[in-house]
């Protein structure tokens, strides 16, 4: 387990995840979010997107998995922030790249930009807190 | 039609919600790339302590954790609602969640009750687009608030 003097200013972390065909569809059966416009992919091309959409959660989610892999500890995690930005689309790819901005007192503050396989942000302003209080 | 801003104010719930183990490991399985109900199969890697019973035992909560976004199981029917609410009558194929954010309290654990009421706290207009936040706040059996929420949507003009 990671303690609070092990996390520095300008730590980065990266990782990437992958929106299957399937992966909207396995997100609404364990999140309860069945919106058509996740599954459906003419009610998602009603709505102007080429395909069906991966909920705006699941990439927070995901966001919240990477970062809670620099932290160590889901218990620990205090807030998180995001803008959805853009619509992760079925097929797409998205990278998240971490960077730990402060340590104040116990808590540790990290920025996350997350761009799809075409370099475009699907989320703005994402970050996130933990404490790390003993 | 624009949202009328004189649904500030309106409420949702209490909404009751048990934390059960298996809802939170196919959770973390789900997100991290596999099939649900089939813990071990992930491309990605979900926490152990959010799948992993025996090394959630040794851990500082000595029983699984839900991952931070599991919130969304329990937390998510005030916005859900206000954005399906005839009252407010935004057109959903014009939806979109724009922006998220939470802040944790105690950590969420199997067996927990939670109770989660919402409130819509803003309606606004930007250009062709019309934003409206819910709060939503979520407490477990022993009165500790576990999550606050808010949870934004856009509706494209």
């Amino acid at each position: 387990m990671k303690t609070l003097r092990e996390f520095c200013v300008g730590d980065t972390f990266e990782s990437s995840r992958a929106a299957d065909r399937y992966r909207p569809i396995y997100y609404a059966a364990v999140s309860g979010d069945f919106n058509p416009i996740h599954i459906d992919r003419e009610v998602a091309q009603l709505a102007g997107f080429p395909d069906a959409i991966l909920q705006g959660m699941c990439t927070m989610a995901w966001l919240a998995d990477v970062c809670t892999g620099y932290f160590g500890d889901p218990g620990r995690v205090r807030r998180f922030r995001v803008r959805f930005s853009r619509p992760v689309v079925v097929g797409d790819t998205v990278t998240f790249r971490g960077r730990c901005v402060s340590v104040e007192g116990p808590v540790v503050r990290v920025e996350v930009e997350a761009v799809n396989q075409r370099g475009e942000e699907v989320l703005k302003g994402a970050s996130a807190e933990a404490s790390f209080q003993e | 039609m624009a949202i009328d801003p004189r649904h500030v104010g309106r409420r949702y719930g209490p909404f009751r919600s048990t934390v059960c183990a298996d809802r939170i490991r196919d959770f973390a399985v789900a997100v991290a790339g596999g099939v649900p109900g089939h813990f071990g199969a992930t491309d990605g890697e979900p926490h152990p302590w959010s799948v992993d019973e025996e090394a959630a035992a040794r851990s500082p909560y000595g029983a699984l954790v839900a991952p931070p976004t599991f919130g969304v199981t329990f937390a998510m029917h005030p916005f859900a609602l206000a954005c399906t609410d005839p009252e407010i009558g935004i057109d959903l194929v014009r939806l979109l969640h724009a922006e998220q954010e939470f802040e944790y309290g105690a950590v969420v654990r199997p067996g927990d009750v939670l109770v989660t009421t919402g409130e819509v706290v803003e309606v606004r207009t930007k250009g062709a687009l019309e934003f409206m936040t819910v709060r939503s706040e979520t407490r477990n059996q022993s009165g500790a608030v576990v999550l606050v929420g808010r949870w934004t949507a856009v509706v494209r003009g």
